[in-house]
């Protein structure tokens, strides 16, 4: 902490007031643009959407973007004398100052003309029709809700199963690594969603087997995820030095007990980014499921935005179904980000 | 056939890799007590021999016979053969996911069953007798290459072995910390350790072998005390070897 202030003084010392103007110049313009427009359209509220087309075309909003611009363009025009910065700190600063300027004004100058368009008042009914969704607010909780079982339960199979066949597939017997590798092989060869519909229509359904449905589809999502999992396992046991094993098996501990005990908690440690990577794309394939049609209960986010979009012939539900999906998967891919950030540091995992 | 009183005897033994024949037929007896050095030229064939008395090699053909149990014999139980074997390896190969004490007591309470009172108490036991008492919390990765090699050394020593392997242990040091392991060595073999030591450190083996072997191209060429196979070597390629290392 002290470190970062530290730094931020440097900065600060290395500046004149020309960068700094500049660089505050840029950031002002976006800010305006951006949230001030968004500050706006709320401050005037955002439902029913005849009003918010109202308020978006109004004349207030024109002066706002034009501000915007205006601002941006005088942040842009500061970009020449940036090699008149006396530090490199101050030639960074001019330099991002320029660039929070275009940015400005690129996005002032789409909405400034978007908004003259003919099918403006059609496209914010269509995709921003704020009160059709608080008729589905509690479903789409719901739905939010069950897309994380769904993928949760299908990636606690899918880690068992990945474990369990990364082993087989390093055994040294054929027998034993051919049908581990036939089953990968074909969860991995085949869409997941022609999984889905064999598993369900044609097993369930089908041989008219009586399972709940988000039971099935944590089987299904676990064979699939358990075969992509395999390999990771896989990747990360074979990253291990083989003197590893071999220090492990001198010791007299026989083949399980170092994998155990030496190997695995290693290569564990070392695929733990790949293995989050993976539960986001399962978050997301999780969206395949609506074509079996669970239970009103059962419905994951996708099917929740697809009956209210059926329901009402609006996109929002969309919108808001895309929105729940981020609210889920940022947090995870910005822990990937973490956690491959402090394996490369070196904390875990620095072999001898 | 098989000698009591040899420790290690091995017979007829051939490694290949494929097409590469790395042991031409080895037959060595190793007594208990002393220092058996074995050098020769890369490749020659050393590290696969000294990897063979544990098994980390399987010969391809030929008896391997530790303390008078055949443990090449498929009914043999080498997980427990190898708990009386210890070595040490270039690489160290130190677990770098646990300290200092945990790589030592790792096997002492997974494979020999210890308490972890009596595993704690051993490692800081041979932890004192290479000299690093203190370090017992440490992380391998927070140590130099030297402290590394002594805990890998102290690690084998708390199995109680009967025999010790020493692969090229300090190939992978910096010339400054050759001499600290070299000191543990030698301290070990004045206690009386039964040591196997594959090495490039020809001071060593004159100094501290009882029995120098020069192996050439698979084969044991030279056997003898060190300073006589040093000052008299019996082939020629000997002779042109050891001009070259020393």
């Amino acid at each position: 902490m002290r470190s970062r202030t530290d730094r931020l003084n440097k900065w600060f010392a290395e500046q004149t007031a020309l960068s700094l103007g500049i660089a505050a110049l840029g950031a002002v313009a976006l800010a305006i643009g951006l949230v001030g427009t968004l500050a706006f359209l709320w401050s005037e509220g955002l439902t029913p959407s005849t009003e918010l087309v109202e308020t978006a075309v109004s004349q207030t909003q024109g002066a706002i973007l034009w501000t915007s611009i205006a601002l941006g363009a005088a942040a842009l025009s500061g970009f020449v004398l940036y090699k008149r910065a006396p530090t490199k700190a101050a030639r960074e600063a001019t330099i991002s100052g320029a660039a929070l300027g275009v940015q400005a004004i690129l996005f002032s100058l789409a909405f400034l003309v978007f908004r003259t368009g003919e099918k403006f008042p059609i496209f914010v009914r269509q995709f921003f029709s704020f009160e059709v969704l608080s008729e589905f607010r509690n479903q789409f909780v719901t739905g939010a809700k069950n897309t994380v079982i769904l993928a949760a339960g299908g990636e606690a199979v899918g880690i068992v199963l990945g474990l369990i066949f990364s082993l087989l597939i390093l055994s040294s017997r054929r027998v034993v690594r051919a049908p581990a590798r036939a089953y990968i092989n074909l969860f991995r060869g085949t869409p997941l969603l022609v999984q889905i519909m064999v598993g369900y229509f044609g097993i369930v359904l089908g041989l008219g087997l009586d399972i709940t449905g988000s039971i099935v589809v944590i089987v299904i999502l676990g064979l699939n995820a358990g075969a992509y999992t395999a390999e990771v396992f896989r990747a990360g046991i074979q990253s291990l030095e083989r003197g590893q094993m071999e220090a492990a098996r001198s010791l007299g501990m026989s083949y399980g007990k170092a994998m155990r005990y030496v190997v695995l908690p290693q290569a564990i440690r070392r695929v733990i980014p790949p293995l989050t990577n993976e539960f986001v794309i399962l978050i997301k394939d999780t969206s395949l499921v609506f074509v079996i049609g669970l239970t009103f209960q059962q419905r994951e986010l996708l099917a929740v935005g697809r009956d209210a979009f059926a329901e009402t012939f609006n996109s929002t539900p969309f919108m808001a179904a895309a929105a729940l999906y981020l609210v889920v998967t940022l947090p995870m891919i910005r822990l990937v980000t973490y956690l491959e950030n402090r394996l490369r540091s070196g904390l875990v995992g620095v072999a001898a | 056939m098989t000698e009591q009183r040899s420790l290690v005897c091995l017979e007829n033994i051939h490694k290949r890799f494929g097409e590469l024949h790395v042991l031409k037929g080895i037959d060595l007896d190793i007594d208990a007590g002393g220092v058996v050095v074995l050098i020769g030229p890369s490749g020659s064939g050393k590290s696969t021999l000294l990897r063979t008395i544990n098994l980390l090699e399987e010969p391809t053909e030929g008896r391997v016979i530790f303390d008078g149990v055949e443990i090449t014999d498929i009914r043999a139980d080498v997980n427990r053969v190898r708990t009386e074997i210890g070595i040490v390896f270039q690489q160290f190969n130190l677990f770098p996911h646990k300290t200092v004490l945990g790589n030592i007591t790792l096997a002492l309470r997974k494979v020999l069953k210890l308490s972890e009172a009596e595993s704690v108490e051993r490692a800081q036991q041979e932890l004192k007798h290479v000299g690093l008492e203190h370090k017992d919390d440490a992380y391998p990765g927070q140590l130099s290459g030297g402290q590394q090699q002594r805990v890998a050394i102290a690690r084998a020593l708390a199995m109680r072995p009967k025999l010790m392997l020493f692969d090229e242990v300090t190939s992978a040091l910096d010339p400054e910390l050759v001499k600290e392991v070299l000191d543990t060595m030698k301290h070990l073999a004045d206690e009386g350790m039964t040591m196997v030591v594959v090495t490039h450190e020809m001071g060593f083996a004159r100094e501290v072998g009882s029995r120098l072997l020069v192996m050439d191209d698979g084969r044991i060429v030279e056997d003898g005390v060190p300073r006589e196979v040093f000052e008299n070597p019996e082939q020629e390629r000997t002779k042109s070897f050891l001009e070259h290392v020393l």
